[in-house]
């Protein structure tokens, strides 16, 4: 298992820096001047050109690569062209908040997507398998936009029960955690489901029943761990999402965390800001999917990576 | 059978607690957002820049320069020019050389009192190249200041420290309007010690002491008792940053913030249901679609007249607008002297447009772009009401959305056709809406997006510039004003009303014409809350 660890490790080096060569000629691709966003409306054309040299902005693409790519290594992301603040501040003060997110949000999806989706499997038609399959149909359909500001209107404004948006405590977090945790309680309960059908006629669940095991155990013990795989899946991929940030729930939640600070740095064409952060949150995506991978041999033995 | 299910699959439990870890974590922060209606509580769209003078490039950032910093001088609510750190000035005949007397007994947030050595110091550091402020024409006219910010000069020849208690400025040339430039936050006086975070550890002089500043959260601020002015009536002020507009208004429901602006959409039902909360203010700040007069068609004034009388703007205003603006008959704002009630807005008129149309060589029309930014709704509305009318008249629009970014640097280098847009005042004076937006030095990122050059006009600008009597200076203003929009180089829309609410709790708040207008010293909490 170490040995996978450290071989995906080294794997990553290639890919993050192919995703900071990306980077890099996206942002000096696309329209925009990092320089009138920095002076604002009404500037004049010698303080424009005086900054573009400051800033090296007129080096040729490679000599501004290099520059860049030598401070990476050195473990400097660069100072932000709007705030002058280091790009790597501004992140580790953000991400903890995002983590935080994230976490809740996850916490929610696991515990209601895979109970309703395991509910569901155990009587395919029933009233609970109806009620949770259009519990995840809405749950998917239905835009986080849309759902964030209608339980902002719900428990915030009409009932008063928990502040509309903003950072703090447990009461802060409830809110935005139910709008980022709807699509993923939705797509767990029916890939949870889907798995289990596949998995509950199976002959080893027959056998555990044979057994005269107590149903809790063969449904959670034999056949939900079999089920796991696609879950697993599932989950990585949405805490990858998350942990980069979610730009809508944050902006409607006022939440202070890494999507909002990607977005604005995008809009004020603050390239430093924004490349380290591309950097920055590659980092996180591939850990996540080295951690995903992980899980799968530990919930799978026959999964053997090497 | 829950619990169960969970004991079982143990893997489970490691990533459970991992996750509860997480969020008792976050239980224990400070809860920021939480301001409550206890205290004064504003907000901004977005995070500002710095809390440093030198870099107030955008309006979060100098709103909050306004509450912790003074310059010489300073605007209220409602735009006009009052006395600030200088309690008097004096400007000698031509209007070129100006002495400001500073107010005796001012001291900064950290115990120093107030020199006029500071003045000098907080100007040279905005100038320094090294700053990297990017917003110093405010002091360009001073002479000397050019060269400095260049690197060519070790001072600025046109500042001059008389003693402690004056300062004199030497203008390249006559500025009438300097005063106003020196009420702009980036012309803030800052403390003498400066250490190298200044942006986020700001000591000023203004009504407002810096206490805490959570990236994207919240700014707090407290009462500076021995204000000049008279200390803020408020304790502490919190400023939280809330990017989305309906939130806002969901927050301010909640009692959670002291003012809000009415997000468009709900313009009606606001006006419906809280009539007495709200606050109803004409700004500085036309809507307008400036023509590039250097492509196409455009060229040609019979165009851009007819594209004038092509568009039915009032009911645009009506309908896509709800209303919150009055109609622009030139550049000016009614409220600004130098603006003319007089002048009739261009007619709705399509059998003139058609006419005009036909006489410049167009009788079949032609095609244009009509650029706008993604990111702003309601203009996009505007733009498409825009279209459908000058469709009418045979003129073939096509809309091109792009984020704002994009769009200010097509506009800038002058390749776009038409772009739907609006100017927010720095200083409250016609000058502001004519240089920058016509005068041909100003041409692209100066504001002037029309690509507008007339030699007449560059040099009326120049002489009311020059002008000391204010109304000989107000009547220049009309005449330019007059010639410029004859020329039609934009299709007129509307200057904004800014319509806000005033939460119940509190009193003593008023919309703000500039964006530096408002320092919350008069606002409190209402007795009794």
């Amino acid at each position: 298992m170490l040995k996978l660890v450290a071989s995906r490790l080294l794997a990553t080096i290639p890919t993050l820096f192919g995703v900071l060569v990306v980077a890099f000629l996206l942002l000096n691709v696309v329209p925009g001047d990092p320089v009138a966003e920095m002076v604002g409306e009404r500037a004049d054309s010698a303080t424009i050109a005086r900054l573009r040299a400051e800033l090296h902005l007129d080096d040729p693409l490679p000599v501004q690569f290099g520059h860049y790519a030598w401070g990476v290594l050195r473990g400097d992301l660069g100072h932000s062209y709007i705030t002058q603040r280091p790009v790597l501040g501004d992140l580790a003060e953000r991400f903890p908040k995002t983590l935080q997110l994230a976490g809740a949000a996850m916490l929610l999806a696991v515990t209601c997507g895979i109970t309703l989706g395991v509910l569901a499997s155990l009587r395919p038609g029933g009233i609970i398998d109806r009620l949770s399959m259009l519990i995840a149909y809405v749950g998917v359909s239905f835009p986080v936009y849309w759902v964030g500001l209608l339980l902002i209107l719900l428990f915030a404004v009409a009932l008063q029960w928990l502040p509309p948006s903003g950072y703090g405590g447990l009461a802060f977090l409830v809110l935005p955690a139910l709008t980022l945790g709807t699509r993923s309680i939705a797509f767990l309960a029916r890939m949870t489901r889907g798995a289990m059908l596949e998995i509950l006629p199976a002959d080893f669940v027959r056998t555990a029943r044979a057994k005269g095991l107590p149903e809790t155990r063969v449904i959670g013990r034999h056949a939900l761990r079999n089920a796991l795989l696609p879950i697993i899946t599932v989950i990585g991929l949405d805490v990858g999402n998350y942990l980069t940030g979610s730009i809508l729930t944050e902006t409607i939640f006022s939440w202070p965390g890494v999507g909002r600070y990607v977005l604005l740095a995008i809009q004020k064409r603050d390239l430093p800001a924004v490349q380290g952060s591309i950097l920055f949150l590659s980092v996180i995506f591939v850990l996540v999917n080295l951690l995903t991978d992980v899980l799968y041999a530990k919930a799978d033995p026959r999964v053997a990576y090497d | 059978m829950l619990r169960h299910l969970f004991r079982t699959v143990n893997l489970f439990d490691t990533a459970k607690s991992a996750l509860f870890l997480c969020i008792l974590a976050g239980c224990h922060g400070q809860s920021g957002g939480s301001g409550g209606a206890r205290g004064l509580v504003y907000y901004e769209t977005y995070d500002p820049r710095s809390l440093d003078p030198a870099l107030s490039t955008d309006v979060p950032t100098g709103e909050m320069i306004t509450l912790l910093f003074d310059g010489l001088t300073q605007f209220n609510a409602d735009g006009q020019l009052l006395p600030g750190l200088s309690d008097r000035w004096t400007a000698d005949r031509t209007g070129q050389r100006y002495v400001f007397h500073l107010r005796s007994g001012v001291t900064f947030h950290d115990g120093r009192p107030l020199v006029a050595a500071d003045v000098k110091r907080s100007l040279l550091r905005v100038l320094s190249p090294g700053t990297r402020g990017g917003r110093v024409w405010p002091l360009l006219p001073i002479a000397g200041a050019q060269d400095y910010a260049d690197g060519r000069a070790r001072d600025v020849t046109g500042i001059a420290v008389l003693g402690d208690t004056a300062i004199a400025f030497t203008l390249t040339e006559p500025l009438a309007v300097f005063p106003k430039f020196l009420a702009m936050p980036v012309a803030s006086v800052v403390s003498p010690a400066v250490p190298a975070d200044f942006g986020q550890h700001p000591v000023g002089t203004g009504p407002w002491r810096f206490v805490a500043w959570e990236h994207d959260d919240y700014l707090r601020f407290a009462r500076n008792p021995s204000y000049w002015g008279g200390a803020p009536l408020g304790e502490s002020l919190t400023v939280r940053i809330i990017p989305e507009a309906l939130t806002r208004a969901a927050e301010f429901l909640a009692g959670r913030i002291s003012v809000v602006e009415i997000p468009f959409g709900e313009t009606k039902k606001w006006e419906q249901e809280h009539p007495d909360w709200l606050k109803r203010k004409p700004a500085l700040r036309p809507i307008y679609v400036p023509l590039n007069n250097r492509r196409g068609a455009l060229r040609d004034p019979r165009v851009r007249q007819a594209i004038n009388h092509a568009v039915n703007v009032p009911e645009i205003l009506r309908t896509v607008w709800n209303g919150r603006g009055d109609l622009a008959a030139g550049s000016i704002p009614p409220t600004l002297g130098g603006s003319d009630p007089s002048r009739r807005p261009y007619s709705y008129d399509t059998t003139e447009a058609r006419r005009l149309l036909r006489v410049a060589g167009y009788p079949n029309g032609f095609s244009l772009q009509l650029w706008r930014s993604g990111t702003n709704v309601e203009m996009g509305r505007v733009a498409q009401a825009i279209q459908a009318q000058l469709a009418a008249v045979g003129i073939q629009v096509e809309i091109v959305s792009r984020d704002a970014s994009s769009m200010r640097e097509a506009v800038r280098k002058g390749d776009t056709d038409m772009a739907i847009t609006d100017w927010w005042a720095d200083y409250p004076d016609a000058d502001n809406f004519l240089y920058p937006l016509f005068h041909s030095a100003s041409v692209g990122p100066g504001g002037n997006y029309a690509f507008y050059r007339d030699r007449v006009t560059d040099s009326l600008i120049m002489v009311a510039r020059r002008t000391v009597g204010q109304s000989a200076r107000e009547a220049l203003y009309r005449r330019i004003d007059t010639r410029v929009y004859d020329a039609a180089p934009w299709l007129y829309l509307w200057f904004a009303v800014d319509l806000w609410a005033e939460h119940p709790s509190i009193e003593g708040w008023d919309i703000p014409v500039v964006f530096n207008g408002q320092r919350w010293t008069k606002v409190r909490v209402k007795a009794g809350r």
